[in-house]
């Protein structure tokens, strides 16, 4: 295994000169400083005209979402969160996976069934953004029929892995206390994961 | 009479006044943006991932993330390091998806222009050697190294741009130095 020389680490950071090193540390120094100079050269491929093209893209209506949310096939997905909650929502799987008498969803082999729950007491609107709607709100949105603080609502999405966040009062964005896995957003918060199995098994 | 009203160039501006004239609504102006980041966030993720093509999306995804996000910016004059660090989440999210079969810098070595001449095709090579080498470290590794080493970044932005602290960073940085030294030693 290498060693590297305190020194040279020391005039790597900037924090001294490099005049009195030994020849062996000049060469762990020379080393170094070719392998970061050869991976200096800047790449001759842009990405502006493709971004700049999404960013003027004019985001969708709410009637344009809702009428793109309608039309396509959505997996019942089910995010487990408190305790008193898993009831409910290990009924909805099972009316979800038991054929009934009735036409019920379709759900493909690759899509799943999921609930979302969350306690916001007071609040006027409830919604999910995640990585299934592009992090646009409108579409996911949960309901308190009966006005106890618990906002609930189910989603077909396809199996894997999600990443979401609740928006409350369409304003508030709000990690799930309760999701047990998170990842970082990127910007200081972290956002829930959800996993998505298919029903299909 | 009135004097004509001078504009100021991409160059006048500075990063919070861009991001203030995008969030009132001017979106043309995140092309100033992207053209002062957009090929240090290109370079910074093929040296993290490899390849040209998965370090394009990572960064066309960042970049648009950001521009999304962008009032949650805290502190605009740090724009840059903001930027490292949605565009390193983007990268460790792909090497996270990344399959077997997704194609290695073994399979797409850089290759010369056709235009090239004799230095610059021992350029690439020499390229070519580091990337492979650069590879076979952590990515958390990797990651300390090239932020440092070459998109100089200081402790105080890398720390802004990873999220973690700078003693973590330093020791980082310091194995990775190491770690490198070691696998250039035994590439051919």
């Amino acid at each position: 295994m290498s060693h590297i020389d305190p020194q040279v680490h020391r005039v790597l950071d900037g924090e001294i000169p490099p005049d009195g090193l030994t020849p062996a540390q000049r060469e762990q120094l020379d080393a170094l400083t070719r392998a970061a100079h050869a991976l200096s050269p800047l790449p001759r491929a842009s990405v502006a005209a493709r971004v700049m093209a999404e960013v003027r893209r004019p985001p969708e209506s709410a009637g344009a979402r809702l009428a793109h949310w309608l039309t396509e096939r959505h997996a019942v997905t089910i995010s487990f969160r408190p305790v008193w909650s898993l009831a409910l929502a290990a009924a909805l799987a099972a009316v979800a996976v038991i054929p009934g008498h009735g036409p019920g969803p379709v759900i493909g082999d690759q899509e799943g069934i999921a609930q979302f729950v969350g306690r916001f007491p007071g609040a006027k609107s409830v919604d999910v953004v995640g990585s299934f709607t592009d992090w646009r709100s409108g579409s996911v949105v949960l309901r308190d029929d009966d006005h106890d603080g618990i906002w609930r609502g189910t989603v077909v999405l396809p199996v894997g892995q999600h990443e979401y966040m609740f928006v409350v009062d369409g304003e508030r964005w709000v990690t799930d206390p309760l999701a047990g896995r998170y990842v970082d957003d990127g910007f200081g918060r972290q956002n829930a994961l959800l996993f998505v199995r298919s029903i299909a098994r | 009479m009135n004097s004509p009203r001078v504009l100021p160039t991409d160059r006048e501006l500075s990063d919070p006044e861009v991001v203030a004239r995008i969030l009132s609504g001017d979106v043309e102006s995140f092309g100033i943006v992207i053209r002062r980041y957009e090929s240090g966030l290109l370079r910074y993720a093929t040296r993290m991932l490899g390849h040209p093509d998965a370090a394009a999306d990572a960064v066309a995804e960042g970049l648009v993330r950001a521009y999304r996000h962008l009032a949650s910016c805290r502190d605009p004059a740090r724009l840059k390091s903001w930027l490292y660090r949605i565009v390193g989440n983007r990268c460790r999210s792909h090497l996270a998806r990344r399959s077997a079969s997704d194609i290695s810098l073994d399979d797409a070595p850089p290759l010369p222009d056709p235009s090239d001449t004799e230095a610059s095709a021992e350029r690439a090579e020499q390229l070519a050697l580091v990337q492979r080498a650069l590879e076979t470290i952590s990515p958390e590794k990797r990651e300390a190294f090239v932020l440092k080493h070459v998109e100089g970044l200081s402790y105080e932005e890398m720390a802004e741009a990873t999220g973690e602290r700078i003693p973590t960073l330093k020791m980082r940085v310091h194995r990775a130095r190491v770690a490198l030294l070691e696998a250039l030693k035994e590439e051919p």
